[in-house]
């Protein structure tokens, strides 16, 4: 490996509320459209009327009939966001394109559903087996690997809200350490009933003014030096640095900021070159991380990308989908071009993240 | 300038027994953990042995955190990982203020509280779950834990859910992050505990051994559950010395890949390839390679397919090719980490872990498993499979240490 | 080996159309696309997991459990119905 090698992110796209592929994220950020529906109580039997969910996205019809039967919510949204970027860019894959992909836990109703037939069948084996990998947390990486031949490493990262964080910068060590020569990094949740009844019984207190959102955002990240010559992909933006830590007790302010010194060091970037500077986490901490960011760089640098509250709470997708609304801001923005933005994170579990981003 | 990467420390949760030398004594006795299980209602089930981890108290191994607050397998976990660091000679305190990687692979994260969680959903509604439980359930505590038990706030904590090859993949990543400087220490392994869907499951497909699991064997049923937790210390050879610390093995190289073909078969082609990208990362010829630690489940078809992919690789002659899981059961996430640790423990002792439970070998698979009974042998390089739901293959190379870099 | 005597399940064709229709969903299959003895593994690109979720399909249609160690029957449609009868008790 070499110091030297930078990362680029040359490619992205994201399916959310705002609806499938790249232009209507970039659209819906523009906008700030609100998201939130009143839910078919029939359908999801979740204990909230109301949630962001990807529009019409009915796996069938976005994936066709073949090799969908049994795919769940949180796969197809995988399957569909690298279906989306690939062919956007008419990317090819192959043995040297691996997927690192942030979850909280795979699809919670595959696994309750799963073991639901464990509990109530007459005999505690008839489960139905073509659902196990589906109770399994890579059962999307390895299904979107399947789909569209992705035969490099292949990663799944179970973490918080900062799942995309984290999985950036394990997607930085592949790269640096030549185990890929391209990785499409990303992280996605699904909306789910039984995912809402988990999420109100360990945070109760949070639950009343917050509403559960759904997506994907999968970036394509490669070393500079092979991306332009390679491919004749133009970087979208720089990754300058990347770093994750741990909050021992309630309270990440403190962390959180020793996290955004850290990198902000290492990329040798002064705070007040931060051009944008996006928090992604909601709930308690999500407060807290918004405050110390606001702290640090001011109002107007929060404020350049509107905030991702439009979408709900998007669990393991939420930093991925920040990322992805920078780049739809900078899509915008002229005078974003060479700009440093950061994205930083603190989940509820323990963990606060932060990347730096050079744009284009 | 890439830094040589040691083991130093390994910390054991297992059916065959707690911390390095305990589990070293059973590996060499070939002991077995199977046993009827307990943890789970097998009512129901014609068959139900697994591996389980008898006599496990988290109170031992925890103190700042509540046992309450954290799942089976998370339990599991910290206890590993405060074993490992204590096995290292490291203080506690003075990692704080070193830049970590603490890395878990699991396959199923705390089902066990899934489970309990949905139980009460059905049998009192959702509103009744326990939000104490609920909290503790996602995977990402399985790693969190341990930092917040250690006191280690400087760390990327990760948990990798890559399935049944996860611990490789952690202990690769280790690998990585030391390797290159960036972290001066990492904790990587395994963890998981036996839950009843995942028994269930395999169940389902036909693919529990109603004794025990004899892998390479032609009367070979199938897996047995097992869990546990295997956790490792790596760090820079430097760092090793400078401390003299004890040295278990040098991690070599590693390889990582994706079948891309099916949920649940293995690939021949792409196991061969995985085992290919750790070698050639080792920097590693297949005549140098005195031992494989298979992926070795006790399948039909894991057990042919894996061993014609080594046969692929390695000729006519492959290196001797064994499988703890006839003694560990299959313990998931887990499974290759623990696998890792008696690798290094193989190389310190002298010994080849034997493949328990054989009665007569298969003519598919074409290996010497060192049938039941170890064997002593000097042993330079290893390697360490893991192989995974998803086509997620991982296989580790480690090495000897010896003051002179290995080079072929 | 012993001759089964194949030609008298007593499937009904009621019963013989639900076995087809649940078959053709998981093979991916069109109904016109499968005939009594062609092979699900050989023809119809089937492998062990579809083999074990068609048991597990008909179980769940029909009501019934059927022994995992029929599987090796069960690989075409004939097989299906004299497994399915058997364990039914049609």
């Amino acid at each position: 490996m070499t110091t030297a090698q930078r990362l680029v992110i040359t490619a992205w796209s994201a399916v959310s509320p705002y609806g499938i592929g790249r232009k209507s994220f970039v659209d819906g950020v523009v906008t700030g459209a609100p998201t939130v529906t009143e839910l078919d109580q029939e359908r999801w039997q979740g204990p909230s009327g109301r949630g962001c969910l990807v529009p019409g996205f009915e796996i069938r019809e976005v994936l066709g009939a073949k090799g969908t039967r049994k795919m769940d919510r949180v796969t197809a949204l995988v399957v569909s966001t690298v279906g989306q970027l690939l062919a956007d860019g008419g990317i090819g894959t192959g043995e040297d394109t691996a997927l690192v992909l942030g979850s909280t836990m795979g699809s919670a109703q595959s696994i309750m559903d799963f073991t639901k037939d464990v509990l109530v069948r007459e005999l505690p084996y008839l489960v139905d087996p073509a659902k196990m990998p589906n109770s399994v947390m890579n059962c999307a990486a390895g299904a979107c690997a399947i789909w569209h031949g992705l035969k490099g490493p292949n990663t799944t990262l179970a973490g918080g809200q900062a799942a995309g964080l984290m999985a950036l910068d394990y997607a930085r060590r592949l790269l640096i350490h030549d185990r890929a020569a391209k990785v499409l990094v990303g992280a996605a949740e699904e909306y789910s009933a039984e995912r809402a009844w988990l999420d109100r019984h360990s945070w109760p207190a949070e639950t009343p003014d917050r509403v559960l959102g759904e997506g994907c955002a999968v970036l394509l990240v490669e070393t500079a030096d092979r991306a332009l010559p390679a491919s004749g992909r133009a970087p979208l933006a720089e990754v300058l640095a990347t770093e994750s830590r741990v909050y021992l007790e309630g309270d990440p302010s403190k962390v959180l900021v020793a996290c955004v010194r850290s990198v902000l060091a290492r990329a040798g970037v002064e705070a007040d070159e931060v051009w944008a500077a996006v928090p992604s986490s909601v709930g308690d901490r999500g407060r807290d991380e918004r405050e110390v960011v606001r702290s640090l760089f001011g109002s107007e640098v929060v404020d350049r990308v509107p905030t991702g509250d439009v979408l709900g709470d998007t669990g393991a997708a939420s930093a991925a989908l920040r990322i992805a609304a920078v780049l739809s801001v900078a899509e915008h923005s002229p005078e974003a071009a060479g700009k440093v933005a950061l994205v930083t994170s603190a989940d509820r579990y323990g963990t606060v993240a932060c990347s730096l981003l050079r744009l284009a | 300038m890439a830094q040589r990467v040691v083991l130093t420390g390994l910390g054991v949760v297992s059916s065959i027994g707690f911390g390095p030398e305990e589990f070293a004594a059973g590996l060499r006795a070939g002991r077995s953990g199977a046993r009827p299980i307990s943890v789970f209602d097998t009512t129901g089930f014609e068959y139900a042995n697994g591996c389980e981890v008898v006599g496990f108290d988290p109170a031992e191994w925890l103190r700042v955190t509540d046992p309450a607050d954290l799942g089976r397998a998370s339990q599991f976990s910290v206890a590993a990982a405060r074993m490992a660091v204590r096995d290292a000679g490291l203080d506690e305190r003075q990692l704080a203020d070193k830049r970590g990687l603490v890395s878990v692979g699991t396959t199923d994260g705390e089902a066990v509280d899934l489970e309990a969680l949905l139980e009460t959903s059905l049998n009192r509604g959702s509103a009744a779950m326990d939000g104490q439980v609920a909290r503790r359930a996602p995977a990402t505590m399985l790693s969190l834990a341990i930092a917040r038990e250690l006191g280690l706030s400087n760390v990327s904590a990760y948990t990798i859910a890559t399935a049944c090859s996860a611990g490789n993949y952690a202990l690769g990543d280790g690998f990585d992050a030391v390797r290159s400087g960036e972290v001066d220490f990492a904790l990587c392994g395994g963890a998981d505990a036996m839950c009843r869907k995942t028994f269930a499951g395999f169940y389902r497909l036909g693919t529990i051994a109603p004794d025990c699991c004899r892998p390479f064997d032609a009367d070979r049923q199938g897996i047995l559950t097992g869990e546990g937790a295997g956790l490792l210390v790596l760090e820079s050879l430097d760092s090793a010395r400078a401390r003299g610390a004890r040295i278990y093995a040098e991690v070599l190289g590693y390889g990582l890949n994706c079948d891309a073909y099916h949920q649940v078969a293995p690939n021949q082609e792409s196991i061969e390839r995985c085992m290919r990208l750790a070698l050639a990362d080792a920097g590693v010829k297949p005549h140098e390679v005195d031992l494989i630690s298979a992926h070795g489940t006790g399948t039909q078809a894991n057990d042919v397919t894996e061993t014609r992919a080594i046969r692929g690789l390695y000729g006519d002659r492959p290196p001797r090719t064994i499988s703890v899981k006839s003694m560990l059961g299959h313990t998931m996430g887990a499974a290759s980490a623990l696998g890792a640790i008696a690798c290094a423990l193989a190389i310190t002792h002298g010994f080849i872990p034997p493949t328990i439970n054989h009665r007569s070998s298969d003519p598919e698979c074409e290996i010497d498993c060192v049938p039941n009974v170890s064997v002593e042998a000097d042993l330079r390089v290893v390697q360490n499979n893991g192989l995974a739901f998803g086509g997620n293959n991982a296989s580790v190379i480690l090495g000897k240490y010896s003051e002179k870099e290995f080079a072929s | 080996m012993t001759i089964e005597n194949t030609d008298t399940t007593t499937v009904s064709p009621e019963r013989a159309a639900r076995i087809k229709t649940v078959v053709c969903e998981i093979l991916e299959i069109g109904e016109d696309e499968v005939t009594e003895t062609s092979l699900f593994i050989e023809d119809h690109e089937a492998d062990s997991l579809r083999a074990i979720e068609i048991l597990a399909s008909l179980e769940k249609e029909f009501g019934v459990v059927i022994d995992q160690a029929e599987l090796p029957r069960m690989v075409n449609l004939r097989g299906v119905h004299q497994v399915t009868a058997e364990s039914a008790g049609w």
